[in-house]
């Protein structure tokens, strides 16, 4: 049962992450190598809005989901923006531009130790009895509801929303999008803000959880081959992406060696691209105009 | 408070661009250290409150009027744990700066080039919070020296001392280490050791650094049935294991390395099963040496808490003797001479002296304490003891 656990929450860790990478890959064609430098801002904002609003803490998380949406979107106004119309490559290579230069911001302003935005807001991290003798802890348990609510509130969204079709339409053809008098820069500034949210909900859960390290980013990277595994251009894709992906890692720590966990994933997402390079619910024809 | 250090911080580097031909000249008359570290980077943590506090400290000592009337140019590069970072770093110190000490605070993959570059200048190296590379053990290498609390081998053997005093029932011993060379090769260590002590090892695992969630590994170790953990890897990974054990239910007694981060670890965890075993003194102590180390911290407005700031204090203390040592017109020659034939009171920072000789420049005796949270404040549990180095 613990081993099931396991699963399910290291999943839902990656699902989460992924579904930022598969939001912008959707709509821009663009891979953000960025995602998990902005999760961690998003982690760093939570400890920043924790010591503003010292004493109330929802309060604290609802003005860091708020500047991290914000963030989001100043980043492809101040800088994707600026790709229109450049090769995707460029665009990708600004991503990586992108997430060196968060990485030196954080360490100067929030410093390289160990931090604990839990701590700060007054929270304990406990842990819950489940059935058959299995644990878990309180914020890991919300983060499984918390992605379970996102994928929900994203299908909802992208199927019924009026922003959420634009964003369909603006990423199949965006030529006829436009045509169709639909505000290209708005969409893809909504699509900015929504992954960067995403991600930043999964760095403020596991700092919650566990604490904040600048080694966060690098987690962001572990969810991205989820999303390949799954189908860079589709959100049940990432979510059935990160269950593969997080079941060979915990199954190979049980069973194998603990050290394979690394590599797991990756010797997943080889034979993926071997024998479906669009990956699991991916389309060909998205991935042959990369 | 943050953002005002950020602003400060812009200032002080443009005010440092602006005023570079005036720093050229004056460092002109002044013992030139070079320093490569990871200051950015995900080790970061480990390395920059050391470097902080060896900035700190030679701002005092210089303001104090420096050593033997000269004053102490600290020439800072960043490296972010990369080697070639590492490498160009150490060339532009060694060539540009003309740096007489160099001084490598990263992860041990950024040594050879530093190393190399260092060698070649007859420069000496002194590695600092970085882990002591075996050339500083007996027989030591010319030239390169260490003054970082953690020692290979040593430290397992003291943890697995303490563990087999302490333990009241058999002991079934998991292990816990990052899967970086340093800290698996120490836990196989541990774990070859555990036998002959009468412990019987139970698990070992080998965790991937970084990782989203922990649990997983601990399962295996609560499964495996240890009473007793220890773990000897980057405090990340030594205090997640740990955590992950506790909301799993794990009621063992849990034994790891104190890091830098330690002190307010374990007034955070509050956890009196929880033991780390250090070489440094922690700040608990109240020692009038750590009193002055946390006025000179508050005074310069040094980034991170004064318990973090000793390993660097030490290299500060070390340096300067070096440097008093070796007179007005060093050399990098005359300083590796003076570091080859050095002691300095730590005045109880540690349990004893640092003493480098032509053959051991890791240090004669390396002495230990073994700290936990007592319900109250954080207590010793066995106070200091040592080893000869040999």
């Amino acid at each position: 049962m613990q081993l099931l656990v396991n699963i399910i929450v290291l999943s839902s860790i990656y699902a989460l992450i992924a579904c930022g990478y598969v939001l912008i890959y959707r709509v821009s064609r663009v891979l953000n190598l960025a995602h998990g430098e902005l999760m961690m801002l998003g982690a760093y904002l939570l400890l920043t809005t924790a010591s503003l609003f010292n004493g109330n803490p929802w309060l604290a998380i609802g003005a860091a989901v708020v500047l991290s949406l914000a963030v989001g979107v100043m980043v492809y106004v101040f800088l994707m923006r600026k790709m229109t119309g450049e090769m995707v490559l460029a665009a990708v290579l600004a991503t990586v531009a992108l997430g060196i230069l968060l990485r030196g911001v954080m360490v100067l302003v929030w410093s390289a130790q160990q931090q604990y935005p839990g701590q700060a807001m007054g929270f304990t991290s406990t842990a819950l009895a489940l059935p058959g003798g299995a644990r878990i802890s309180l914020f890991a348990a919300i983060l499984v509801g918390v992605t379970a609510l996102t994928y929900l509130a994203l299908f909802v969204f992208l199927r019924f929303g009026r922003w959420g079709v634009r964003m369909r339409a603006a990423g199949q053809n965006p030529l006829l999008a436009a045509q169709r008098g639909i505000n290209l820069h708005g969409v893809y500034a909504l699509a900015w803000g929504l992954s960067t949210l995403t991600g930043s909900l999964a760095g403020m859960l596991i700092a919650l959880d566990s604490g904040l390290t600048g080694s966060m980013a690098i987690i962001g990277l572990k969810a991205f081959p989820a999303a390949l595994v799954g189908g860079l251009d589709s959100l049940i894709g990432a979510l059935i992406g990160a269950l593969i992906i997080g079941a060979s890692e915990v199954l190979s720590i049980q069973y194998i060696d603990p050290l394979l966990s690394d590599v797991v994933p990756f010797l997943v997402l080889i034979a993926m691209l071997i024998a479906r390079p669009w990956g699991l619910f991916g389309t060909r024809e998205e991935l042959d105009r990369v | 408070m943050q953002s005002s250090s950020f602003i400060a911080t812009a200032l002080m580097a443009g005010a440092a661009a602006a005023l570079a031909p005036a720093a050229t000249a004056q460092a002109q008359n002044a013992y030139v250290i070079g320093v490569t570290a990871a200051l950015t980077g995900p080790p970061a943590s480990t390395y920059a409150p050391a470097i902080d506090a060896l900035r700190i400290y030679i701002d005092r000592l210089n303001k104090a009027g420096g050593v033997n009337g000269k004053t102490v140019s600290l020439v800072i590069q960043d490296d972010s744990a990369e080697p070639s970072k590492a490498a160009a770093n150490a060339k532009k110190l060694l060539t540009q700066d003309k740096a007489v000490l160099m001084i490598n605070a990263s992860l041990s993959s950024t040594y050879a080039p530093v190393v190399a570059e260092s060698k070649n200048a007859g420069v000496p190296l002194l590695f600092a919070s970085s882990v002591c590379p075996k050339a500083v053990y007996p027989p030591a290498e010319a030239g390169q020296f260490c003054t970082t609390a953690f020692a290979a081998n040593y430290d397992s053997r003291a943890s697995l001392a303490f563990i087999k005093e302490t333990a009241k029932e058999p002991v079934k011993i998991g292990f816990s280490a990052m899967a970086i060379p340093l800290s698996r090769g120490e836990i196989d260590f541990a774990e070859s050791q555990a036998g002959p002590l009468g412990m019987t090892p139970v698990d070992k695992e080998i965790i991937p650094p970084p990782t989203a969630d922990y649990t997983p590994f601990a399962t295996k170790i609560k499964d495996a049935g240890a009473n007793w953990v220890f773990s000897w890897a980057p405090w990340v990974t030594q205090v997640r294991t740990f955590e992950a054990l506790r909301r799993l239910g794990w009621s063992g007694d849990y034994v790891t390395w104190a890091h830098l981060e330690a002190e307010g670890e374990l007034k955070r965890i509050k956890d009196g099963k929880l033991y780390v075993v250090g070489a440094n003194a922690l700040f608990e102590d109240n020692l009038p040496i750590q009193k002055e180390i946390a006025a000179a911290v508050k005074e310069a407005g040094g980034k991170y808490p004064a318990d973090q700031m000793t390993e660097g204090w030490i290299a500060g203390m070390v340096i300067e003797a070096a440097l008093k040592g070796a007179g007005a017109n060093a050399t990098a020659a005359k300083i590796q001479e003076s570091m080859q034939n050095l002691k300095v009171d730590l005045k109880g920072l540690r349990g004893g002296p640092i003493e480098w000789t032509k053959d051991n420049h890791f240090r004669t005796r390396q002495y230990y304490r073994v700290y936990r949270w007592d319900g109250t404040k954080i207590a010793v549990v066995k106070d200091w003891f040592a080893y000869d180095v040999k």
